[in-house]
């Protein structure tokens, strides 16, 4: 959950300064400072973790995005990259102890959706044209009296998809928390039946913990990829109708 | 659990804002020299391969060719060995030939000579012979020349003489 700090009025917008919003901009400057630092220098003390941003960029490059995309995709090489790493480091950070998981607030996974929607149409009006990009929007070969319901049910699964990946990313960071905090709570709710009960049972929580955390840090990839992949398929979808 | 769910405009406001940037600088400071290095990498991965393999071409030419001249070599070396092992058999039959002749030549020569001198031997023992038997005859007419017998030789000379030059006639008959 957030915490909001204080707030500040930019013209009509309510602003907070918040919790989630720190963590934000920590995975922000991880991003802005240490990426191109890393990726600049030419030390072979940073060659290592240069190597490995570079594969992960080659892997979205080679396995989702072109795939995806067509030869064109490179163009939006940079969107991908970047929304990949900002959620994983966003995902990492919220398993750092102190550290809170801003993808586990959908207002911010909503906020990264709401960019891919975009991209998405962009994509598809940019490939097709306007009028091309909505002419295609329902399947070719459907009866004339199904066009218009299809054409307002094609319209809908656009922002149904945005907010499947809105809801995912953050269901996903939100139930790992949820899972530790209830091994945690065991140990209390076992402690109130006897101290003794509490501490034979806090070994067994914390190795559940343990290995929930871990599970974490797996779903914490998984889903970064899971949501650049998908968006890239519906980019791809919105420019190649067939 | 209202507060997990209550959609926040602000967060989200900020989300898009910082994500935009993130995209935008990181496009030029990141991803950029990122993907320009790997695009590098790339075109000199395969301009190395295309270079190798060229070079690999020109070796296996230059190889093919070296084997060819090798083989070329060899062929030369046996047609120059089995010509000088003709030769030297050719010179060798004519040499036994020159020596066998040679050889007949000296025999026959020697034979001849041996033939020469066993004529001139038998001729010198002929005459070497006839002289001592003349020798030896001499000796013996000398030993038997008696008074009787010579008187009787030259009575007989004598009327041989007369008979020849009857004016020179002692007057008997």
């Amino acid at each position: 959950m957030d915490h909001v700090w204080s707030w500040i009025a930019l013209g009509p917008l309510h602003l907070p300064i918040s919790r989630y919003l720190l963590m934000m901009g920590i995975a922000a400057f991880i991003l802005l400072v240490v990426f191109p630092l890393v990726l600049r220098s030419r030390s072979a003390a940073l060659a290592p973790y240069r190597s490995m941003i570079e594969m992960v960029v080659l892997f979205i490059r080679d396995e989702i995005v072109l795939p995806n995309l067509g030869p064109k995709g490179s163009g939006y090489m940079p969107y991908f990259t970047t929304l990949f790493f900002f959620i994983l480091v966003m995902n990492l950070i919220g398993l750092v102890p102190y550290g809170s998981t801003a993808t586990g607030n959908w207002s911010v996974t909503g906020g990264l959706a709401l960019t891919s929607f975009v991209i998405i149409n962009f994509a598809g009006m940019r490939e097709q044209g306007v009028l091309g990009y909505f002419g295609h929007i329902v399947p070719r070969g459907v009866p004339g009296w199904l066009y218009a319901p299809l054409f307002v049910i094609e319209l809908l699964s656009l922002v149904t998809k945005t907010v499947a990946l809105c809801v995912r990313l953050f269901a996903n960071m939100v139930a790992g928390h949820i899972v530790i905090l209830s091994f945690i709570s065991f140990i209390f709710i076992f402690g109130t039946l006897g101290t003794g009960v509490g501490l034979a049972v806090s070994p067994v929580s914390v190795g559940l913990v343990l290995f929930s955390l871990l599970l974490e840090v797996f779903v914490a990839f998984l889903q970064a990829y899971v949501f650049v992949f998908l968006t890239a398929i519906f980019t791809g979808a919105a420019m190649h109708p067939h | 659990m209202e507060a997990l769910i209550k959609p926040e405009f602000g967060l989200m406001f900020w989300t898009i804002l910082c994500f935009v940037l993130l995209t935008v600088v990181l496009a030029r400071t990141a991803w950029g020299p990122l993907m320009k290095a790997v695009d590098d990498r790339e075109r000199a991965i395969k301009n190395d391969r295309r270079a190798a393999e060229t070079a690999k071409a020109e070796a296996e030419k230059a190889r093919a060719e070296l084997e060819a001249k090798l083989a070329e070599l060899k062929a030369e070396m046996a047609r120059r060995l089995e010509e000088a092992r003709a030769q030297a058999s050719r010179e060798k039959d004519s040499v036994i030939e020159e020596a066998r002749r040679s050889a007949a030549q000296i025999v026959e020569s020697s034979r001849r000579e041996i033939e020469a001198q066993k004529l001139e031997a038998a001729r010198d023992l002929r005459n070497k012979v006839a002289e001592l038997s003349v020798l030896a005859a001499e000796r013996i007419l000398l030993k038997q020349l008696d008074r009787r017998a010579n008187t009787d030789l030259a009575s007989r000379y004598l009327s041989e003489l007369e008979k020849e030059k009857p004016e020179l006639s002692l007057g008997s008959n």
